[in-house]
């Protein structure tokens, strides 16, 4: 607790709280990194699962490239959102939660974009590929999760 | 609108609604965020595929993609005309909600010139400096909504 409290105290936390547009571009660069993330994973996953048909399985690595890039600017944002109120979020359940859904979401991310590209790109292997459909259904799921427990941290967080 | 307007919105039943219980919000963001990423999820592929990311004839795929960002716009736009509703005072004279509609109807905009004027090119592996403007341009204006959005709050009075 001592780390987050002297992060909470640091120039930039204050900075961070004082500034007009410091808090405000942070949190909503934030959204962008998250609908980019999320709304491309949500595109593989119906892709994977035959709902999204059409388009070369050889795209599906380069879209969750994107995925990451977007995840990418969602972390940067929320750690620097985190340095201001580190104390407050770490004992709330509800971010907790948030924290867990998002790291799993992750880390399937990664893990499929790696799968899929060790696939050599077979297109007809990787549509029917029932672990990478599995998979990517849990980080629909997951990453839903995380969006929605994000929202709800404002109201719940004084209560669990 | 005058404020009187944004005073007789506040005393409809709609927002007494959404401020009668205190999940009914909560529940409409979760809602309204969920749908803005399969929105920008689905306008992701068809702006990818106008700046020439990748070249494929895909016809029925885009069509699928416009009826699935459409849905979630309607979605979108619901829950934010609830939003509106319920705290109506907080989007009165606010630049950041004020520039967000105007974001929307020029994205709205550059859907159209889309429609009327490219909507061929998905059966072709073409594409053209009008097809890149407009893909760039869809990109530019929904980042910009998603960032004048989440600027709503702090720029309430």
């Amino acid at each position: 607790m001592s780390f987050l409290a002297y992060l909470e105290a640091s120039a930039f936390s204050e900075w961070l709280l004082i500034s007009m547009l410091g808090f405000p571009t942070l949190i909503a660069l934030h959204s962008v990194g998250m609908a980019v993330a999320v709304g491309l994973s949500l595109m593989v996953t119906l892709q994977l699962n035959h709902i999204l048909t059409g388009l070369s399985a050889q795209l599906i690595p380069k879209f969750l490239s994107i995925a990451v890039w977007g995840f990418a600017l969602n972390l940067i944002t929320g750690i620097a959102l985190f340095v201001s109120r580190g104390q407050e979020y770490i004992t709330s359940t509800i971010f907790l939660v948030k924290m867990l859904l998002v790291i799993v979401s992750a880390l399937i991310l990664f893990w499929l974009r790696r799968h899929l590209l060790r696939m050599k790109l077979a297109t007809d292997k990787l549509v029917s590929n029932g672990v990478a459909r599995g998979m990517s259904v849990v980080f629909a799921a997951t990453w839903v999760g995380a969006v929605i427990s994000g929202r709800l941290i404002a109201y719940l967080s004084d209560l669990y | 609108m005058s404020s009187s307007t944004f005073a007789w919105i506040a005393d409809t039943p709609i927002s007494a609604w959404v401020n009668s219980s205190g999940t009914i919000w909560p529940t409409l963001e979760s809602i309204h965020f969920v749908s803005l990423c399969v929105l920008v999820g689905s306008l992701l592929i068809i702006d990818l595929r106008l700046i020439g990311f990748y070249r494929e004839r895909c016809a029925s795929t885009v069509q699928f993609l416009i009826r699935l960002s459409l849905a979630a716009f309607v979605v979108n736009f619901l829950t934010g005309a609830l939003f509106f509703a319920g705290n109506s005072p907080k989007y009165l004279n606010n630049s950041a909600f004020e520039l967000k509609l105007i974001l929307i109807m020029l994205a709205g905009m550059n859907a159209i010139f889309y429609r009327v004027r490219l909507s061929n090119l998905v059966d072709t592996n073409e594409v053209t400096r009008s097809s890149i403007g407009v893909g760039y341009l869809s990109l530019l204006l929904w980042s910009g909504v998603i960032i004048c959005g989440r600027m709503i709050t702090f720029y309430a009075r």
